[in-house]
């Protein structure tokens, strides 16, 4: 796994954008029984998601998140240096979705766009790549992660047409000479790549697919194996290299899988009550969001007041998975609203 | 093994007496979800980790238990 610290890198504000429409359990009931709702919803704890219109695309949700942003902190766009891209249902195959946003964002020529493709762990991964290029000599990197699940999900598979929501956020980095280090550790095990899968939309299937290869299939039952084994130790291994303990933790923000999950992990750890929110009830899984949309909601008056110690984990499509720690965290703004 | 025979009643949503060794599993609701319940029962109650594709293969609470007492 690897361990890393970088000095000097501040979060300076979390913008979230959902789509307006949204679908509770009930709307379900055309497809399964009360009995088979009731039963998802206990494991996944999703009572209700915002869920994106044909055409509405996650760069369309990070764009109004952007957009936002940069206005509540008063960023000039020619100020960002570098604007990261992280998704799992870009706009188009191409060019970089990153790309696009940067032209409908009216940045400078002068900054780098780039697209990460990952999910569950894409948010953690584009914060060490913002925190990275910190340390490398920029100043302002802008992370726009966000996804549109929905669109790829299977209606009769009860395992996933009823856990994914969709959002977009968008969050900026500043270099800041005063800030303490930020910690890292990532880790990747390729050999589960067909854990999480949607075989089309690449080159490894030309031509036109089945509605078969171009849905998402997951293997629910290894990839919740997968996170109790691997997520308990990876907390634990970050907060040893950062020097703390649990109970040093302000918040620990995990990617919102399931609700099953994080309980099981807040047990297994002992995470003291209040310490690890839970907000997949309103907004389902939403992949790369999720983070970035739990600290705009329920952890968003702690993380903008005295400053505060927040862990982050994402872990899941890979399969992959990252945590990071930051000490000292205050940020100018959150929000988070529908377009 | 109680607390695990109650926990597997509570993921069967059958009565606590109901779970015996010689329980069929697949008279039960085995499915997909209850085998995902029975992974994390088994990580809280014995530290184990068992995976959900030899879980499928159980038919009797005796062969859960013989999983768990082979992993330890």
């Amino acid at each position: 796994m690897s361990k890393n610290s970088v000095k000097g890198v501040t979060i300076q504000g979390v913008s979230c954008a959902v789509p307006r429409k949204q679908l509770d359990n009930q709307s379900f009931l055309d497809r399964f029984d009360e009995k088979t709702i009731a039963d998802v919803a206990k494991l996944t704890g999703v009572l209700t998601r915002h869920i994106a219109e044909p055409g509405q695309t996650a760069g369309d949700l990070c764009f109004a998140a952007a957009e936002r942003l940069l206005a509540d902190l008063q960023w000039a766009p020619d100020s960002v240096d570098a604007l990261i891209f992280v998704s799992q249902t870009p706009d188009q195959r191409m060019p970089a979705t990153a790309c696009i946003l940067h032209g409908r964002l009216g940045l400078s020529t002068e900054c780098q766009a780039f697209d990460v493709g990952l999910g569950c762990s894409g948010y953690v991964y584009g914060t060490w790549l913002a925190a990275a290029l910190i340390s490398a000599g920029l100043r302002r990197v802008l992370l726009l992660a966000g996804d549109t699940s929905s669109q790829m999900l299977d209606p009769d598979d009860r395992g996933t047409a009823m856990l994914f929501g969709d959002a977009g956020s968008a969050t900026a980095f500043e270099y800041n000479e005063h800030a303490p280090l930020t910690y890292f550790e990532l880790g990747t095990d390729g050999t589960g790549a067909q854990l999480l899968t949607v075989p089309a939309g690449g080159y490894r299937l030309c031509g036109p697919a089945s509605a078969r290869d171009n849905t998402l299939h997951m293997d629910g039952s290894a990839v919740f194996g997968f996170t109790i084994s691997t997520v308990p130790p990876l907390i634990k291994s970050i907060l040893q290299q950062a020097n703390l303990t649990i109970s040093d933790v302000d918040t620990f923000a995990l990617h919102q899988a399931n609700k099953f999950i994080l309980q099981h992990i807040e047990k297994k750890l002992k995470i003291p009550a209040g310490a690890l929110p839970i907000n997949i009830e309103q907004f389902g899984n939403t992949s790369s969001a999720s983070v970035p949309l739990l600290l705009c909601t329920n952890t968003a008056e702690r993380i903008t007041g005295s400053p505060t110690t927040l862990l982050m984990a994402g872990f899941g499509v890979g399969l992959s998975w990252g945590a990071a720690v930051f000490s000292d965290v205050r940020l100018q703004s959150t929000s988070v609203f529908e377009v | 093994m109680q607390e695990f025979y109650e926990g597997l009643a509570e993921i069967l949503e059958v009565a606590p007496e109901t779970i015996k060794p010689e329980l069929t599993l697949e008279e039960e609701q085995w499915d997909s979800m209850a085998i995902i319940s029975c992974v994390a029962l088994i990580d809280e109650v014995y530290g184990q980790l068992i995976s959900g594709s030899s879980l499928t293969g159980c038919k009797t609470v005796a062969d859960i238990q013989n999983l768990i007492s082979k992993s330890m």
